[in-house]
């Protein structure tokens, strides 16, 4: 591959250069940011946000959506910590149990939304506020007192590298492969551009975004499991809250449209960094929370921005091939000359 | 002289669409504008449209000329377009439709008052029967219809172009459209009447321009004009092919339905044996597509299809694949193409699982099933990383069909529907080049679903034609003509209207 092809490729992720001027910047703003207790402290505050980030991406990819991972999350949690404080709970055992509150969750989206065919929007909405109800009903008090083993869930580390991170690394990797070298992955894309052609071409268009559902559940009953170790307490209330955003905030800036059937994960990898890496350095130079809420919030902003104005810059600065036309699709042409008949003022 | 268009040229990614068309409509004529896919008619009553300049060429419409004309212009200018797909909003009201973003106001506020005046005056021009509080998405089609055409009364205009407008009509609704058109003609409206139907033609039409190729072939007035006539006017030498190989009666029909239906379809029992090429001629409607796409396993259907003597049992696309059965869709963006994604993974999505190993795509074996299967049907460009939308009609068309033939897949069945919608006369002739190649090489039974007589007659050893979900009649080899499958259509012992 050229050098100014690799660079136009790096091109597509206008977020790359963002996170290391920010990196740059907080560094000289604050003299601490790169050392490396924060940057491993930065990794596994975002190593939940990853390993959520990424199934959901590729539920978006899929032209699919979960908002409920911030109560399946918190189910997860009361689903773990009740096992580590009742059962004197082995770590595989805490693990197991959120996984699976986490599936049951993933497969009721999955069921409603690809067997059924409800809006996604509107169903995992609904799980949003059921499962929080239902994870409240069953631990109703904070959970504390948790074995030991399970604090090594969250706590320990290898090799300097903490478990979150490592189980974080090891989702992106699966899924990363899946999406490149699979005919999977080309399938999530294909479902995602146009689920009717990809239906007639032989793509289980129920099954793969059924299991982007169970997966996505899983994934956030694990995480939830994890920030529970972390914190040693779990309370139903507030665990996850809000976590949603973040996940949908790290996948849309990541650059994963919303239309479904565009994005990479490196991209989402990108967005969580970007997350991970403003909350930090706001933080590390004493902005208040508030603000820096309204600093995620812009930041998203400014990513629908790019995505407007990306394809057009794109196309000011690509070097097109000469035989590759401008498209002269006639359908689209008949939509526009009718859409402009019915909007003449 | 409401309309006249002089040596309009436009074409698409270097291939012509249109190459000098001369066209002039008197006001108070309707003008039948006849041709077959391909022929440029779409293109010129786009370019009318606005949609796109032309490359050269001019446009006049009562008095004033153009070199091109955007959408607004267009609608300046007085030009009214009336597409197949109608530009109403089903939830809304009759009057609210007509007045959409054109509301007759005062002061800022709507005046209903008079929005309803003026909507039912139009509403009694045209001679419908809806009313103007009625909501759009209750009405039947050819109220609908009606209603578009009010619409587009109400901005005054010179001209009106109608796109095949009784497609999706019944007999009765024909009746009605005819009869406005009849009244806007009288009214002085100069009408531009685009239709496959010669009993149209002969009924309506004053005068008719006949284009192929992008060119007008012949433009004449129909007074005194026989059916006949028309039919000799329309009609095209067959284009040279290369011969096919025999179909041998004493094979087992590789294809074979018995009573197959469902959707108001059937029940259809045919037979298609390897190497040979079946065409399913009929009107809009008539079930052509919902045949192809209930064998195929889109829909659920009754009967059973039965391929390479197996029969499938699943109605899945997944259960149709696997036997052998393959389908490209007519609705290309809709249903066929994956308009953002690479060619490579448009023509190769199915095969990429069979060209896997162990779980793991290959991607050197993709790339070159690719090149094959762009240099066996010549897409152009055969760059496996542009996106499918980046392609021409034709070049898209060939990348779908290179789908299912790419080699790699067990496709023993093709099935086609409206295989060159939207495509240029030149990519047209590669398909047909293509699909008699692959019948006669590899043996591969293929059906397909067609408007286009031409297209039939440049396809098929055999022909059925449909009719109200069945199959009516039959023609084979020699007997194929535009002239004889014209008129099993407009022939047939029930009236044409009945067709539908």
């Amino acid at each position: 591959m050229s050098t100014p092809q690799s660079i136009r490729r790096l091109g597509r992720y206008p977020l790359l250069p963002v996170v290391v001027l920010m990196a740059v910047g907080f560094q000289i703003a604050t003299g601490s940011f790169v050392d490396h207790e924060n940057l491993v402290g930065i990794a596994s505050d975002s190593a939940t946000l990853a390993m959520v980030a990424v199934p959901s991406a590729l539920l978006v990819i899929s032209g699919y959506l979960d908002l409920s991972v911030g109560s399946t999350w918190a189910l997860g949690a009361v689903a773990a910590g009740w096992w580590a404080s009742s059962h004197h709970g082995s770590l595989v055992g805490c693990a197991l149990v959120a996984v699976a509150a986490g599936l049951a969750v993933g497969a009721v989206n999955g069921l409603l939304c690809c067997g059924l065919g409800l809006s996604p929007f509107i169903v995992t909405l609904g799980s949003l506020t059921a499962v929080r109800g239902l994870a409240q009903q069953l631990a109703p008090l904070p959970l504390t007192g948790f074995s030991t083993s399970f604090a090594w869930l969250g706590g320990s580390s290898t090799a300097g590298i903490p478990t979150p991170v490592i189980l974080a690394v090891i989702v992106v990797l699966v899924a990363g492969f899946v999406l490149l070298a699979t005919p999977v992955g080309r399938h999530i894309y294909a479902i995602g551009v146009s689920r009717e052609a990809a239906y007639l071409s032989g793509v289980r268009v129920r099954t793969v975004p059924f299991v982007i559902f169970l997966l996505t559940g899983a994934s956030a009953g694990l995480a939830g499991a994890i920030k529970a170790s972390v914190l040693g307490a779990v309370q139903s209330g507030t665990s996850g809250l809000g976590f949603e955003l973040s996940v949908l905030t790290a996948v849309l800036v990541g650059g994963v449209a919303l239309s479904g059937g565009s994005g990479s994960l490196f991209g989402v990898v990108l967005g969580v960094a970007f997350l991970g890496i403003l909350q930090n350095g706001l933080t590390l130079m004493g902005v208040p929370t508030f603000w820096q809420q309204v600093a995620q919030g812009v930041a998203l902003m400014v990513a629908a921005g790019l995505a407007y104005l990306g394809p057009r810059l794109e196309a000011l600065t690509a070097v097109r091939p000469p035989a590759v036309q401008p498209p002269t699709a006639p359908e689209g042409e008949q939509l526009s000359t009718a859409t402009v008949m019915t909007s003449q003022p | 002289m409401a309309l006249r268009v002089t040596a309009l040229h436009k074409s698409f990614a270097g291939a012509h669409a249109l190459r000098g068309v001369d066209l002039t409509i008197e006001p108070g004529e309707v003008h039948a504008l006849l041709g077959h896919n391909g022929a440029g008619k779409s293109t010129l009553i786009k370019a009318l449209g606005g949609a796109f300049a032309p490359d050269s060429g001019e446009i006049q419409v009562a008095e004033r000329t153009y070199a091109g004309l955007t959408p607004r212009q267009s609608i300046a200018a007085g030009i009214a377009i009336i597409f197949q797909h109608l530009s109403l909003v089903d939830s809304l009201s009759v009057v609210d439709n007509i007045f959409l973003g054109q509301e007759v106001a005062r002061a800022g506020v709507v005046s209903r008052r008079a929005q309803r005046e003026r909507a039912s005056a139009l509403l009694e021009r045209l001679g419908a029967h809806c009313r103007v509080d009625d909501r759009v998405g209750s009405l039947p089609m050819g109220q609908r219809q009606l209603v578009e055409i009010a619409k587009a009364m109400s901005r005054n205009p010179v001209v009106l172009i109608l796109d095949e407008p009784t497609a999706a009509l019944s007999a009765h609704e024909v009746a009605t459209l005819e009869a406005t058109v009849r009244r806007l003609k009288e009214q002085g409206l100069a009408i531009c009447y685009v239709t496959h139907l010669l009993g149209e033609v002969e009924r309506l039409a004053d005068r008719m321009t006949v284009l192929r190729d992008g060119r007008v072939h012949s433009s004449t007035s129909l007074a005194g004009k026989t059916r006949a006539d028309i039919i000799a006017a329309i009609a095209e030498p067959p284009t040279a092919l290369a011969p096919r190989a025999p179909i041998h009666e004493a094979d087992p029909p590789q294809l074979r339905l018995e009573g197959l239906t469902g959707m108001g379809v059937g029940p259809i029992d045919l037979e298609v044996r390897p190497g040979e090429i079946v065409g399913l001629f009929g009107l809009i409607g008539s079930g052509r597509t919902r045949t192809l796409e209930l064998t195929y396993g889109r829909r659920r259907r009754g009967g059973r299809v039965i391929v390479g003597g197996r029969p499938v049992d699943r109605a899945t696309p997944r259960a149709g694949l696997r036997a052998g059965l393959a389908l490209v869709p007519g609705d290309r963006t809709g249903q066929g193409l994956f308009s953002s994604l690479s060619a490579l993974d448009n023509a190769l999505l199915p095969a990429q699982g069979t060209l896997s190993r162990f779980g793991l795509r290959r991607r050197g074996a993709e790339l070159a099933a690719f090149e094959r299967m762009s240099a066996e049907l010549s897409v152009q460009p055969a760059s496996p990383a542009a996106p499918a939308r980046s392609f021409s009609g034709g070049n898209q068309q060939k990348i779908l069909l290179g789908r299912w033939i790419n080699g790699v897949l067990p496709t023993t069945v093709l099935m086609l529907d409206e295989p060159t919608q939207g495509v240029d006369v030149q990519a047209r002739h590669e398909i047909y080049r293509v699909v008699r190649a692959i019948a006669s090489e590899r043996r591969t039974a293929v059906l397909f679903a067609s408007t286009d007589p031409e297209e039939v007659v440049a396809l098929a050893d055999r022909c059925l034609v449909m009719r109200e979900g069945r199959i009516v009649d039959e023609l084979a080899g020699d007997a194929i003509t535009e002239e004889a499958l014209l008129d099993s259509i407009h022939h047939l012992p029930t009236s044409e209207k009945d067709v539908r």
